[in-house]
């Protein structure tokens, strides 16, 4: 992927003592040291930093030589000393710096030091390479990796635990929490985030006629008990996140296995978290497609081979870590090294994997280990299968505090619009609320990794239920936290919404849902999810899963609209939905307003509203009319958005 | 070249939603190369078509044609490298196959290439050597590429706002190998903003701006107006701005103008004059069907498909100079992939290659008349190409050769075995009119006799890009960001443009 990552890797391993020497009439065309005295954080510092650190700190060593400290200077590298302290033209790193050999030139990328740089260098070694002990380009700890239990201070002591920990933050930035949204906004919230569905009118009307104090709870606690809506709704999530689709890439040879039966019951059980992903990790042959990755006919190219794809899907998934960069290189953006991502493939491969920088054959190999070893270590003698049942072991146990932290920030995020943490799959980063993380995270775990558990938690704070805050643009992330974000509805959620308010739903699932193990189930009715993506749910942003998706674009396109506008699969469902519409003979127009707004809108139509729409309806009703009327509903913001 | 009828204010008054937030990022952020500033003063094109010749086209057959014998019973299958005659080019070193007479009177306004070498990928897997055309990429990938037609759609934008920057004419996604195409016709992590606005059936071009079927234009607005009210009235509408709702409206409003606007015309073919379409498609008959509704599969009589589809990929060149003069940025015309069928000989190669070359010589030759004609050829770049070429014995490269696909004969008894049955990667052809390439020049050299490898001036798909980039004014080491890492324009920014093949 990044054109630079050969150069850097031989340039040390090319040079030997001997050739580093510098001639005498070389030294004499060195720029002379700096005729000052040179202080480390303020000359030294900025120079590595520009130009050393990307390949020799941080952990790395490039030909054997690191700089996170002095220590680590003094020791040289592969081919010997770096730096002579009180000698600056005797030291390696100056000769290699002055660049008078092209071929042995530092840095290898990017630019050259300046003539002055080069002179701040060497009066920094003449006057002994003195380094603030402070200071040091070692690798940080990773944040979020230990479990850890907050203690519950702020807020009132009966007030939910999430907005207990808010309270200090809240104070902190000076901002007064307004009251929670109202009954219907909540409803339309929790039923299109739990299960994926508008609110059937008498339910949301049973719902505001509620007086029970609890009724909150009580409504996301029925929605969660309804199994199989619950999970045609997470299919999607899950699909995405585990590349698993009915169509693709992969398929023709033989190269992809699908998991949705599996899948499917995982979620309709509510299966435990922690269970649910050894399953993926350690699998069995209904699972095992999530591992097994995707591979067309022919080559492929190192970085992609079974193996690695694992080593970066589990890693992406379930620890909310990023190592593509890493499978090519190590990383320019992060810490991740090609060891790092070829280690955790090790465990899945068959074979001793060798390093591959950049399609280039290293040489090298690296011993099969987990990217966290603080976490657990991994016997490189082990069999396949052992090493990994031992790799599940160490995601899944309960001192691993990444994995319930990731899935509580994706929650948070499809729930409230922005992650604690963000971006979402930089889990190494520290969250805006490490408290209402690790609280949620522990919570879960506490629970048995009960899924449900964690959402009704995150449902049920005052948090979730604050007005949605609206965005005049997209922001590079989270500003201040002061409610939830409007949100649009998904390709599933706007197609099964469609359904609802047509009456026209799908005629069969994929029959990769229903297979051999599924002759029996009866989906009823069928959802967006269950079939393969149509050129309407494509156009509404449902992905193409050859890769892991974590987040969907959520910006509305002009080929979307012109979908919505003249696409044939809208207006086949309007039409056949428009005649099903006429068909239920209401008693009156007003009668069939009121019943698709109630139906769409979740509310009756106001009486500005009814003015506008009640002409088009009158008797004879015209199907066409009917059509007309669908269609508009469902391309109003107030339908398409969740508020 | 003709004075555009549209202006860089329309642009800022047409943008969609998607391009201007994607000044405000929420899209992937491009990142400038070290060669950025010398490509953009380097433009010599505003639009490109590229006219794919889907399957594997046998250089032999077409633009570099080799020792030719005749078939007769018994005949070696190395006994010839082409089935058809050489003929002249309006260019005189330069020889074509017989065929294609009507290109070869358009040469001396092209250049050729006859050096295109596929990549490596193993085991021949049509898909997978067209989704590295197209993207520059072998797959899998640990991101979704981006087609080369919405990388051009994210950098340059529309040219005419009303226009699609990426239209995608003649391949439907409901045959063979349809999910690894759709892995390439996308605009892949860049954002579906900037994907095909695909056209399977260019008959049917007009129904893609036109109102959805059976709605007269009349109740289109009604409809329109009777949603605008609403939406006036709609208490969420009278709330605070967000830019949600925005960019939803601001896509819905842009979709109605691409509807009512003159660029909506030029999908329809129907306004085209009769004799203007048959300059084209030579036997056409107004009202016949061009449709290949029955030719899914491998099942599907061959003959069949191919009587019912003539005609199809001309009217998608005729679409094509419809389109580039309102204005779009990038044209695919494919003559379709279908596993088997098209220029995916394996077998009656010959008598295939007859029919194929029927469908394309004079649409290709009439698309740059026409172009030239009406002052556009200058700033149009129209690349034809193909995923690889054929032999009748290799497959693969002759160094590295593959499991082979397709059985030969020691002797040739039957017409059938008569052509190019093998995927040959190691050198095919590319023809370039227009945008600055040079007229009636030729690039690159291959052997006179099996393996017929290039010889001199090698052309690897991220110089080709670069190439086609560099008459855009893009820099072949342009990214974009993707999960905070760049993704080059070409292969790992590597990519270099040919200088040989611009100039006068």
């Amino acid at each position: 992927m990044h054109r630079f990552g050969l150069l850097a890797s031989f340039a040390f391993a090319l040079v030997t003592p001997s050739l580093l020497a510098l001639t005498p009439d070389q030294i004499a065309r060195l720029p002379a040291p700096a005729a000052r005295s040179v202080d480390f954080a303020q000359d030294i510092k900025p120079i590595l930093e520009a130009s050393c650190l990307q390949c020799h700190g941080r952990g790395r060593d490039k030909g054997g030589f690191n700089l996170d400290d002095r220590t680590n200077l003094l020791m040289g590298g592969d081919w010997g000393d770096a730096v002579q302290p009180g000698s600056s033209a005797e030291s390696h790193l100056i000769a290699l710096v002055a660049g008078f050999d092209q071929e042995r030139v530092m840095p290898q990328k990017g630019t050259r030091l300046t003539a002055d740089q080069i002179s701040l260098l060497r009066a920094w070694i003449d006057q002994g390479a003195v380094w603030d002990p402070a200071i040091t380009f070692a690798r940080p700890p990773p944040d979020n990796l230990e479990a850890v239990r907050p203690e519950l201070t702020g807020g009132k002591p009966d007030d939910h635990p999430v907005d207990r920990l808010l309270a200090p933050y809240f104070a902190e930035h000076r901002f007064r929490a307004p009251r929670v949204v109202g009954d219907r906004v909540f409803a339309r919230r929790v039923w299109l985030d739990l299960i994926g569905l508008l609110p059937p009118p008498a339910e949301l009307n049973a719902f505001l006629d509620d007086d029970r104090p609890d009724k909150r709870r009580l409504l996301v606690r029925r929605l969660l008990a309804d199994h199989g809506n619950y999970a045609t709704h997470w299919l999607t999530f899950w699909n995405d996140l585990l590349r698993n689709d009915y169509q693709g890439t992969g398929f023709i040879d033989g190269g992809r296995k699908g998991i949705t039966p599996w899948l499917y019951a995982s979620l309709e059980s509510n299966k435990p978290y922690h269970q649910f992903v050894r399953e993926l990790v350690n699998p069995t042959p209904e699972s095992e497609g999530f591992t097994k990755g995707v591979v067309w006919r022919g080559t492929v190219n190192a970085s992609m081979v079974p193996a690695m794809q694992a080593s970066q899907n589990v890693s992406q998934v379930f620890m909310g870590v990023n190592l593509k960069c890493a499978s090519c290189h190590d990383s320019f953006i992060d810490d991740w090294s090609l060891a790092d991502a070829y280690g955790l493939a090790g465990v899945y491969s068959d074979d001793v994997l060798e390093l591959v920088e950049c399609d280039k054959p290293t040489g090298e190999t690296a011993a099969p280990r987990f990217i966290y070893p603080t976490l657990g270590t991994i016997d490189a003698t082990a069999t396949r299968p052992e090493r990994i049942a031992r790799l599940a072991e160490i995601v899944t146990g309960r001192q691993n505090g990444r994995l319930t932290r990731t899935l509580v920030n994706r929650f948070w995020q499809r729930f409230l619009g922005h992650g604690l943490v963000e971006p979402i799959d930089e889990m190494d980063k520290s969250a805006w609320s490490p408290e209402v993380l690790d609280w949620l995270a522990e919570d879960f775990a506490d629970h048995g990794y009960d899924v449900k558990h964690l959402i009704e938690t995150i449902m049920t704070s005052r948090a979730y239920q604050l007005p949605s805050q609206p965005e005049t643009e997209r922001s590079q992330g989270p500003s201040i936290f002061r409610g939830p974000t409007v949100r649009r509805m998904s390709a599933e959620q706007f197609t099964d919404a469609l359904s609802t308010v047509s009456g026209v739903w799908n005629a069969k699932p994929s029959t990769r849902v229903v297979d051999n193990h599924w002759a029996g189930r009866n989906f009823s009715p069928i959802r967006a999810a269950l079939v393969p993506a149509s050129p309407l749910q494509v156009a509404l942003g449902r992905p193409n899963r050859d890769q892991v998706v974590t987040l969907r674009g959520s910006i509305a396109t002009t080929l979307e609209a012109l979908e919505l506008t003249n696409g044939a699969e809208l207006s086949r469902r309007l039409g056949e939905g428009a005649a099903l519409q006429v068909a239920a003979g209401d008693p009156s127009p007003a009668a069939l307003l009121e019943r698709l707004y109630r139906t769409a809108l979740g509310r009756k139509p106001t009486a500005a509203e009814a003015r506008i729409a009640l002409p088009l309806l009158a008797p004879p009703l015209q199907p066409a009319a009917v059509e007309d009327l669908l269609w508009a509903l469902v391309m109003l913001p107030e339908f398409q958005l969740i508020p | 070249m003709k004075s555009p009828s549209w202006s860089r204010r329309d642009f800022l008054k047409g943008a969609s939603a998607a391009t201007l937030s994607a000044l405000a990022a929420g899209h992937a952020r491009p990142l400038l190369g070290a060669q950025a500033s010398a490509a953009r003063r380097a433009a010599t094109a505003d639009t490109v078509i590229v006219l794919w010749m889907a399957g594997g086209m046998a250089g032999t057959e077409t633009f570099d044609p080799k020792r030719y014998r005749p078939f007769e019973k018994g005949l070696p299958p190395d006994a010839f490298l082409s089935t058809f005659p050489s003929i002249d080019t309006h260019v005189d070193p330069i020889k074509f196959s017989a065929g294609l007479e009507k290109i070869a009177g358009v040469m001396d306004r092209g250049t050729l290439i006859r050096t295109y070498t596929a990549g490596d990928l193993g085991f021949i897997l049509h898909s997978r050597h067209q989704f590295q055309w197209h993207t520059g990429y072998a797959p899998p990938q640990s991101v979704a590429a981006p087609h080369i037609g919405a990388i051009i759609a994210r950098t340059l934008g529309p040219l005419n706002p009303a226009m699609p920057a990426f239209i995608n004419i003649g391949q439907r996604f409901d045959t063979g190998e349809s999910e690894e195409l759709k892995a390439f016709t996308t605009a892949g992590f860049l954002g579906s903003e900037y994907g095909p606005f695909n056209v399977p059936f260019p008959h049917q071009a007009a129904d893609t701006v036109r109102p959805p079927g059976g709605m007269t234009p009349g109740r289109f607005e009604d409809r329109n107006r009777f949603f605008k009210r609403l939406l006036e009235k709609s208490p969420v509408a009278q709330a605070g701005s967000d830019f949600q709702r925005e960019s939803l409206l601001r896509s819905y409003e842009n979709a109605h103008r691409l509807l009512g606007s003159p660029a909506a015309k030029a999908f329809d073919l129907s306004l085209e004059p009769l004799e203007s379409i048959r300059r084209y498609v030579p036997d056409y008959e107004p009202g016949r069907v061009y449709d290949a509704d029955r030719g899914r599969g491998a099942s599907a009589a061959l003959s069949g498909y191919e009587e019912r589809t003539v005609g199809r990929f001309g009217l998608g060149c005729l679409l094509a100079r419809r389109l580039a003069e309102q204005g779009a940025r990038f044209i695919e015309v494919t003559t379709e992939y279908v596993p088997f069928l098209n220029w995916d000989t394996h077998e009656n190669g010959h008598e295939r290659l007859v029919a194929m070359k029927k469908q394309i010589d004079a649409p290709i030759a009439q698309l740059v008349r026409d172009l030239e004609e009406r002052g556009l050829l200058d700033r149009t770049l129209i690349v034809l190409a193909s995923e690889f070429s054929r032999d009748a014995i290799i497959e693969g490269k002759p160094d590295n050769r593959v499991k082979d696909q397709v059985t030969i004969p020691e002797k040739i008894e039957e017409p059938k075995h008569y052509g190019m049955h093998r995927h040959f990667t190691d050198a095919g052809c590319v023809l370039l009119f227009g945008g600055g390439a040079k007229r009636g020049h030729l690039h690159g050299l291959t052997a006179d006799e099996r393996p017929c490898k290039w010889i001199k001036d090698r052309v690897v798909i991220e110089d080709l890009h670069a190439s086609i980039f560099h008459a855009l004014g893009i820099a072949p080491d342009l990214a974009y960001e993707i999960e905070r890492r760049p993704f080059y324009v070409t292969r790992d920014g590597l990519g270099r443009p040919i200088l040989d093949l611009f100039g006068a």
